[in-house]
């Protein structure tokens, strides 16, 4: 006891008595330091939260933003010439210093240096800034960023009338528009007026016709492929069964003939796509680059340009809105370098929503069974503690497990009973990877979270409100129904919210279970039956993973994973939102109704 | 009690008070559904692990041989035996220079074609004393009685005529006549191998009572035509390179050594460069036992290991491996095997040409073996004696022929033959490495490949990330839990905690893509700076603290009690500034080296760290999936253990406080020790999160198995490599289900961990109740 005193008061009282009658200076209490040093702990958890959000919203949303493009003329002598050009025009991407390692071009000259003590110091430490520049014209330069060292830069400049052009391929381009050649062979210079009318006319009318392209391309020519690939599959099947009949020849017949009929609209619809393409081809822009390049692209191939150093703040604004939009409602292209990321932001809340509707229902009863219907004893105590614990296994485990029993074992049998066909064919239909079981496996993962919260909000209804209403005459049902799970509502949405929060930023797991990089249909369309819960899918958070992984230039492709990260957490955040806004709602809404 | 007299009860309630039947029976009815709901669900999500066990039970099985059928051979001549790729066409040669197939399957209908002859256009009458069959390569090898030998080879091709689902036709292409050796004496051995450009044969011959061998270089030219016949090149005489009587002789699959066994027990490896053969080493099996001689020397498949046997019995292997030391290939012991019961050699021999497994025995025993993991799949005492045995091309079937001039098949089933506790956890020598080891290596090129799948490098770098992540994030996590909850403003943590909170919502792969395209090329060339930073905050707070608390009280008032963090941020943001400035002053101090390519002297730390220590620096390594890591976990642990913290009764620290204990006293020395079991179970959860999380480490390292805990070098976890192998595996097999035993480790390993945190919080709450 005496011990404990000592440890838990080691303040010596001795030199309080002596100070005691002067107040004003009164010693700093022991271990002030310690405090200090527990408040970096602190001071570095949130400023790591606070530079990893700023970190992803400026990256983010600086990637929509057009910026000016800056022309530099470096020295004659200068590494960083292409092709013994030394004019670059570009968009400024990042400053950063470098450090010069070199400290002496030999080991002799070193030791030299260190006998001399003359300070390998001074002459080591050379740093320098350099700039990286976004250059564009991949298709001229290789790639698409490049690194100047800025005490090599002689002038910089802005051109006004410089252009930055998104492109069809090959990412943007920067160049001076020389002139346009029109499909009547009619030619418009810059110097002429009404030379940028034209151009955006006719990059608009471009628009126009590939919109209707990619219209034929995915809605009528993708609903024809399907059924095409549909009756092969049926006819292989059918050519290999050899003796059952007429019937079969008739349905060989038939299917042929539908094919015959499904190839025709498909020849007249490759056709038009075909024409339009033909006119966009048609006009045809000359340009110069920063170096005094001359190079030529046709109009159709123009998706936007813009004036970088001439514009205002206004219309900034305003094609930063553009930009945002194309992003989240565009397809990618490109090796999904490029254009937007709508499919995987369509995936991305299909699958959540297929998770949510499974994994709701199960949550609450189990839930409600565990808390108000199992007796309450070491079982029931060890099967809670067990389900906690569920919550702590890594998502991949959730995910091989998804392989394993959803794709292959219930998959596979759904194939086996009710798509012969496929199993024959060894062409899975529901044995292989897809939405449904990315869904079920998510809804899996995130069970445990549901049914923690969900017995966390039914605790929390007070006990006398069950014994009121029991002691009303209400059945035990009826208590849950009207007075339990409606009071424990705000409680459950919260927790279904959170995982669907988690669930919409888990990849591991789906990646064995059927999202891909590129999917050609989304997993909802105007194809009958409308909702193909078979389909693989994109997903953000795996398209982030495929973008800067996989992608043959990851220097290039950082800007667009960090837009796609910035969509993501903007998402999951709204979920966040959503949860807290509704929640608060109920609350006030139960307030006022029960009690 | 209601229960009891339900009719009883309802005819004494008044009737304004009785439920309606409908009422009570949608009860009963939604008490059952939930009950069994609830059971259901429950026990769905407890079949996770039932189902994962499941999947890897098979695993851990032996093979299982089934007796098929048996055959009469009669009078057939049978000095060889072979079988085709599907295991249908059984083939015996005889001494007259012909093939006997026989077609066992369909057996019993119109379509089999019974026992058929081939023979090779071989000129008249000849006949062949030696006769030979080389499963492996499916070449038979005749040898006349006057020093010619021929190869054969025999390809199998498969039709499918009507009504049968295969049928397999043998075509026969005979080499001409070829002289080895002397023309006065018969062959004992003939070896052939052909590698492309490279063919070489080897024989042994029995000339005055000695053993002799002669190797023979031979080629073939491609015409327009296709290949033109074989032609000899160059005779050799191998005999007097080495000591002994040499009783057995190998080629290796490249035609780069010959094997010697002799009689007197040494093993002799000639290598073979250009056109001279020279005696490389000489090693001695069974040095050591009652019988040092050897009895049986054969090849396994890949023709880099060989199987011996002596007369006791005893089993060994040893395989071609690259020495470090001496620059060139040897041959080493890499197995011993069990012990052939009975102290009998082996008298037959086969090889499975799917994987590593070899039929071995002797008499009327015969077993199964697995060379990676030295496991016995199968083993028999038949009832006949064999004379001639042959795995299956497939590994599905088994062949013999017994004394009696029968033939005997076995079907075998052996699907994970490469598994086992040994195959995961046990330290092997596999082929062609130069000793034991711990390895992941799934998949290879070429259908000798072994597989290498040790869990044990996966485990190793599984507990290298969490280590690294565990090291970066419990002090800050812990620190930041213990102010929040005992010095900061109460109003303040109100904001804190939800904003910790929220970065538990980051998805993991956005951790992964900024530790390994932002933040691991920044680091990469500033390692000094990193360290720099991580002493400069610690030593720096301390600092800061100590001058403020030596302040005079009326200065000391100004900073509020609770507001620390506020003023601390901006001075640790200085610090940190200055010190990562440094860095590459710190790094031309201490970190000058000479670049051994250029010579030119550089102040480089990751050129410097590869010189000095040996081992390697990558740009994505443990540090980065530590840091980054430790992001992930830092809000798990701050919660649980900030909660566990400021649950501790207001009654302990008042109390401190009243007897004069300082905040930091109360707090070290009365909420921590209070705390403990919750901040313990914090540790813990966190723990079991870094060790399942997949992205950040498929991302932010190279996915290299390694087994060393090397700060600038990436790892594989037991996580990631399921990401990156499972959907590559193919359903049901050896990797498949590997894999799966991956994810049933770290399903007990998480799973334990966190169940023993629950418990301990569930403990601590208890405690703190009764206080209350």
């Amino acid at each position: 006891m005496a011990d404990a005193e000592k440890e838990i008061f080691p303040c010596p009282m001795k030199r309080m008595k002596g100070n005691e009658n002067s107040v004003r200076n009164v010693k700093t209490p022991p271990g002030e330091a310690g405090v200090w040093f527990a408040s970096m702990g602190l001071a570095l958890g949130l400023s790591m939260v606070v530079l990893l959000f700023g970190l992803i919203f400026v990256r983010g949303f600086g990637f929509f933003w057009p910026v000016p493009v800056m022309q530099i003329e470096l020295q004659d002598d200068s590494e960083a010439a292409f092709r013994g050009a030394t004019t670059f025009a570009g968009a400024l991407a990042k400053t950063q210093q470098r450090t010069d390692r070199i400290v002496s071009e030999s080991v002799e000259e070193f030791e030299r240096d260190q006998d001399e003590e003359s300070g390998a110091l001074a002459t080591i430490v050379d740093t320098y800034t350099e700039i990286q520049l976004f250059v564009g014209n991949r298709d001229f330069y290789g790639q698409s960023f490049r690194y100047f060292r800025e005490d090599e830069i002689q002038s910089t400049t802005f051109p006004s009338d410089i252009v930055r052009a998104e492109r069809r391929i090959e990412g943007d381009g920067i160049f001076y528009p020389q002139r346009i050649r029109q499909v009547d062979g009619s030619e418009i210079t810059v110097d002429e007026d009404g030379f940028e009318e034209t151009m955006a006319r006719l990059v608009r009318e471009a628009r126009a016709r590939r919109a209707e392209i990619n219209r034929i391309d995915r809605r009528e020519i993708g609903a024809i492929n399907l059924e095409i690939n549909d009756i092969h599959l049926e006819l292989r099947y059918l050519q290999r069964h050899a003796d059952e009949g007429e019937a079969r020849e008739r349905r060989i017949a038939a299917l042929e003939e539908r094919a015959e009929r499904l190839r025709e609209s498909f020849a007249i619809l490759e056709q038009r796509a075909d024409e339009l393409r033909q006119l966009n081809r048609g006009n045809t822009l000359f340009f110069q680059r920063a170096d005094g390049s001359e190079g030529q692209m046709a109009i159709g191939d123009l998706y936007r340009f813009h004036y970088p150093n001439r514009i205002g703040i206004f219309d900034r604004v305003v094609l930063f809105g553009i930009h945002f939009w194309d992003f989240v409602s565009g397809y990618p292209r490109d090796a999904n370098m490029e254009g937007g990321i709508f499919p995987a932001i369509f995936g991305t809340l299909v699958m959540t929503l297929i998770m949510s509707i499974a994994v709701t229902p199960f949550g609450v009863i189990a839930a409600i069974y565990l808390r108000e219907y199992a007796r309450q004893g070491p079982l029931v105590r060890s099967v809670r503690i067990a389900v906690n614990n569920l919550a702590g296994v890594p998502s991949i485990v959730y995910g091989v497990f998804g392989l394993g029993f959803f794709v292959y074992f219930v998959g596979g049998s759904i194939d086996a009973l009710f798509y012969p066909m496929s199993t024959e064919m060894n062409v899975p239909t529901f044995g292989t990877g897809g939405i449904l079981w990315a869904g079920l496996t998510l809804a899996l993962l995130n069970l445990p979270v549901v049914i923690v919260a969900t017995e966390e909000a039914i605790t929390a209804v007070p006990r006398g409100v069950r014994e009121g209403s029991l002691a009303c005459g209400a059945s035990k049902w009826q208590t849950m129904q009207r007075l339990v799970i409606p009071a424990s509502a705000p409680g459950i949405l919260t927790g279904m919210i959170l995982a669907m929060a988690r669930g919409a930023g888990e990849v591991a797991p789906l990646m064995l279970v059927g999202v891909v990089a590129l999917a050609p249909n989304l997993p909802v369309d105007t194809n009958f039956p409308f909702v193909h819960l078979e389909r693989k899918f994109m997903h953000l958070g795996f398209h982030i993973y495929d973008v800067g992984f996989q992608s043959p230039d990851s220097e290039a492709a950082i800007p667009t994973v960090f837009a796609t990260t910035l969509i993501l957490i903007m998402l999951i955040v709204a979920l966040n939102l959503t949860a807290i806004l509704i929640r608060n709602h109920l609350r006030k809404r139960h307030k006022a109704s029960a009690f | 009690m209601p229960e009891k007299s339900e009719q009883s009860k309802r005819k004494n309630i008044p009737e304004r008070f009785q439920v309606a039947r409908s009422t009570l029976v949608f009860d009963q009815l939604m008490n059952q559904l939930i009950k069994i709901g609830g059971i259901a669900i429950i026990a769905a999500v407890g079949s996770i692990f039932l189902f994962i066990f499941i999947q890897i039970l098979p695993l851990f099985r032996g093979a299982s041989v089934t007796y098929d059928r048996t055959f009469d051979l009669d009078d057939l001549e049978v000095d060889a035996v072979g079988i085709d790729p599907w295991s249908e066409l059984p083939l015996f040669v005889s001494p007259d220079g012909t093939f006997n197939f026989f077609d066992v399957a369909d057996i019993g209908t119109d379509y089999n074609r019974g026992v058929f002859t081939v023979r090779p256009d071989f000129p008249g009458d000849t006949e062949f004393p030696f006769v030979r069959y080389d499963q492996r390569r499916n070449t038979a090898l005749f040898g006349t009685g006057d020093g010619r030998f021929s190869a054969v080879e025999v390809t199998f091709n498969q039709t499918h005529p009507p009504h049968r689902s295969r049928e397999v036709v043998p075509v026969v292409t005979a080499s001409p006549l070829l002289r080895l050796g002397r023309d006065d004496a018969p062959y004992e051995h003939i070896e052939y191998v052909d590698a492309g450009r490279n063919k070489l044969a080897v024989a042994i011959q029995r000339v005055e009572g000695r053993q002799v061998v002669y190797a023979l270089t031979l080629s073939q030219r491609q015409t327009l035509l296709g290949p033109g016949p074989l032609t000899r090149e160059r005779e050799f005489s191998l005999t007097d390179l080495f000591e002994g009587e040499p009783a057995f002789v190998r080629i290796t699959a490249d035609t780069d050594f010959v094997i010697v066994g002799t009689t007197e027990g040494d093993v002799h490896l000639l290598a073979r460069a250009a056109d001279r053969f020279s005696l490389r080493q000489t090693v001695r099996p069974f040095a050591g036992t009652a019988d040092e001689g050897i009895h049986s020397m054969d090849f396994m498949f890949g023709d880099l290991s060989l199987v011996f046997t002596n007369s006791e019995g005893r089993n060994v292997m040893y395989s071609v491996f690259h020495d470090e030391e001496r620059g060139y290939r040897i041959l080493g012991r890499t197995k011993e095997f069990e012990r052939l019961p009975f102290g009998k050699g082996a008298t037959f021999y086969s090889t499975s040409l799917r994987n590593k497994a070899f039929l071995i025995g002797a008499g009327d025993f015969a077993t199964i073996r697995y060379a990676t993991t030295k496991r016995t799949r199968w083993e028999s005492t038949l009832d006949f004696e064999v004379r001639h045995a042959v795995l299956g091309p497939r590994y599905d079937k088994i062949l013999f022929v017994d004394t009696q001039n029968r033939l005997h098949l076995f079907d075998l089933v052996d699907r994970h033959p490469a598994t086992g506790l040994r195959a995961y956890f046990g330290r092997i020598h596999y082929e062609g490495r130069a000793g034991p080891e711990f390895m992941w290596q799934s998949t290879g090129g070429g259908d000798d490949f072994e597989p290498k799948i040790s869990m044990v490098p996966l485990i190793i770098g599984t507990m290298k990330g969490t280590v690294y992540a565990m090291m970066f994030a419990v002090p800050i996590a812990l620190l930041a839990a213990l102010y929040t909850s005992q010095f900061l403003k109460p109003e303040l943590r109100r904001i804190v905690k939800p904003v910790m909170e929220i970065m538990e919502s980051v998805p993991t792969v956005v951790l992964g893509f900024l530790a390994a395209l932002w933040f691991a090329p920044i680091i990469s060339g500033s390692v000094p700076s990193v360290f720099l930073v991580c002493v400069a905050l610690p030593v720096s707070v301390f600092a800061f603290g100590a001058i403020i608390a030596s302040l005079p009280k009326r200065m000391r008032v100004l900073i509020k009690d609770g507001y620390e963090f506020l003023y601390f941020a901006p001075f640790m943001f200085l610090v940190g500034w200055v010190a990562w400035s440094l860095g590459p002053v710190f790094e031309s101090i201490f970190f000058v080296v000479a670049d051994p390519d250029s010579g030119v002297v550089v102040a480089d730390f990751r050129l410097w760290w590869q010189l000095n220590s040996g081992m390697s620096f990558e740009q994505r390594n443990a540090l980065v999936v530590g840091l980054f890591m430790g992001f992930a976990i830092i809000p798990t642990i701050f919660t649980i253990a900030e909660d566990s913290m400021s649950n501790v009764p207001d009654a302990f620290r008042s109390g401190s406080l009243a007897l004069g204990a300082s905040r930091w006293q109360t707090a070290v020395n009365v909420v921590l020790p209070t705390a403990a079991a919750g901040i313990f179970s914090a540790l813990m959860i966190g723990f079991g999160r870094a060790v399942g999380e997949t992205m950040i480490v498929l991302m932010a390292t190279g996915n290299t198995p390694v087994m060393n805990f090397n700060m600038f070098e990436g790892m594989r976890t037991l996580a990631a490599n399921i990401a990156v192998e499972l959907p590559e595996a193919a359903q049901g097999g050896s990797l498949y289900r590997s894999l799966f035993l991956g994810a049933m480790l770290l399903f007990l390993m998480t799973f334990l961990v966190n169940t023993v945190a629950e418990i301990l919080r569930q403990r601590l709450r208890d405690r703190f109740k009764a206080v209350e």
